[in-house]
Order: C-alpha cells, then sequence, then structure tokens
C-alpha cells in the first residue's frame, strides 16, 4: 500500500501513521529520560509510562478515521481483512503462549510484543489478501 | 459474479487505470471485479451501469 498511494485519502493515513511513530520514539525517549533523572513514583509513574502508547492507540484510531474515509470499497475490503488477519493472529499467539506458560513453564511474554505482533500479522495478512486478487 | 467489464471496457477502447478513474476507485479495484474476484456494492454497480449507460443485469450475471 505504501509503495503506491494513489488516493489523498491514503495519503493523509500515511502522514498521519509516520507522525504516529515519530511521537511513538519522541515518546518513549522521553519516558525513559524521565523516570532514569526524575524517578517519579505514585499516579505520575503511570501516566509518563503510559505516554508512549498514546500514539500507538492514535495508530489505530486513525486506521479507523482511514476505513470511514475511504471511498474505494476495494481498498477497504483490503485492510478490513488484513486487520482481521492481524486480530486472529495475535489472538491465537498469546492464547497458545498463555497456556505453554501456564502448562509447559514457557518464557514469560512481555505484553508489549502484542502491538507489533499484531501489525506483523496484519501485514502478513495484507499479503496475502493482494496476491489472491492479483 | 460473471461480468461483461472487459468487453464493455474495449468497445469504449477503456484501459482499467481510465475506467478506475471514471469510477473514482484504484486500478486494482476494476481489476478485481472485472475477474469476478470482487463482488461491487449495489451503488458501485448502479455507478457501472449509468457509466456504460446499461442495467446493472447487463453487466453482472449470476454464474449459478
Amino acid at each position: 500500500m505504501i509503495c503506491s498511494i494513489k488516493s489523498p485519502v491514503e495519503r493523509r493515513y500515511v502522514i498521519r501513521m509516520w507522525i504516529m511513530a515519530a511521537l511513538c520514539v519522541l515518546f518513549s525517549l522521553l519516558a525513559v529520560v524521565v523516570f532514569r533523572h526524575g524517578h517519579p513514583h505514585g499516579i505520575v509513574s503511570y501516566l509518563v509510562a503510559v505516554l508512549p502508547a498514546l500514539p500507538i492507540m492514535g495508530v489505530l484510531v486513525y486506521t479507523g478515521v482511514y476505513l470511514a474515509e475511504e471511498k474505494d470499497e476495494f481498498q477497504r475490503n483490503l485492510l478490513v481483512q488484513s486487520l482481521l488477519g492481524g486480530t486472529g493472529g495475535i489472538l491465537a499467539v498469546i492464547t497458545a503462549w498463555g497456556y505453554m506458560e501456564d502448562l509447559a513453564h514457557a518464557p514469560h511474554m512481555d505484553l508489549i510484543w502484542v502491538y507489533p505482533l499484531f501489525w506483523l500479522f496484519a501485514g502478513i495478512s495484507y499479503g496475502l489478501v493482494r496476491a489472491r486478487y492479483r | 459474479m460473471k461480468n461483461r467489464l472487459r468487453v464493455l471496457r474495449a468497445e469504449r477502447d477503456w484501459s482499467q487505470a481510465d475506467l478506475a478513474q471514471r469510477l473514482e476507485v484504484s486500478r486494482q479495484s476494476v481489476n478485481a471485479i472485472e475477474t469476478g474476484k470482487f463482488d461491487p456494492s449495489l451503488p458501485l454497480a448502479f455507478k457501472l451501469a449509468r457509466l456504460f449507460e446499461t442495467t446493472i443485469e447487463a453487466i453482472f450475471s449470476d454464474e449459478s
């Protein structure tokens, strides 16, 4: 999708994604610096810790906005199928890993991996869905 | 669903990109519809019918 941006809606979506990615890096660095030098505690520590998650939530919101704005129903269909693939993929992995942790004492998987893994599965799904329509 | 888009397009000497531009969709959308891999919504089917000055039934036919 990124390599063949045509519609203004698509272009807006990609620009918003880059802004959210930049904010995510910025807020992550900021949170690390604050925790390293400011030693926050209580409610402030929670607020600072959640900072990098805000742009991530922004990505999800803007993905919804893209689906609402995109007039091309085929492109919408591609993205919806990819997101379903991403959701199914990550649910399958974390459920399986949960059982492995509980029953087979597999190493603990940090929840921070859920989001990147979701997009990894969504990306793989997008490729597979696109191939089906070629 | 079968359709006559390729024929209708050829009669007018339009490329997939030309048709996509007229429909305000991507060329991939036109290709997916034309090859029968994606069924358009009713509003898009009406838009196609208006563009080709015909009926939806004259463009699309139920395979069964």
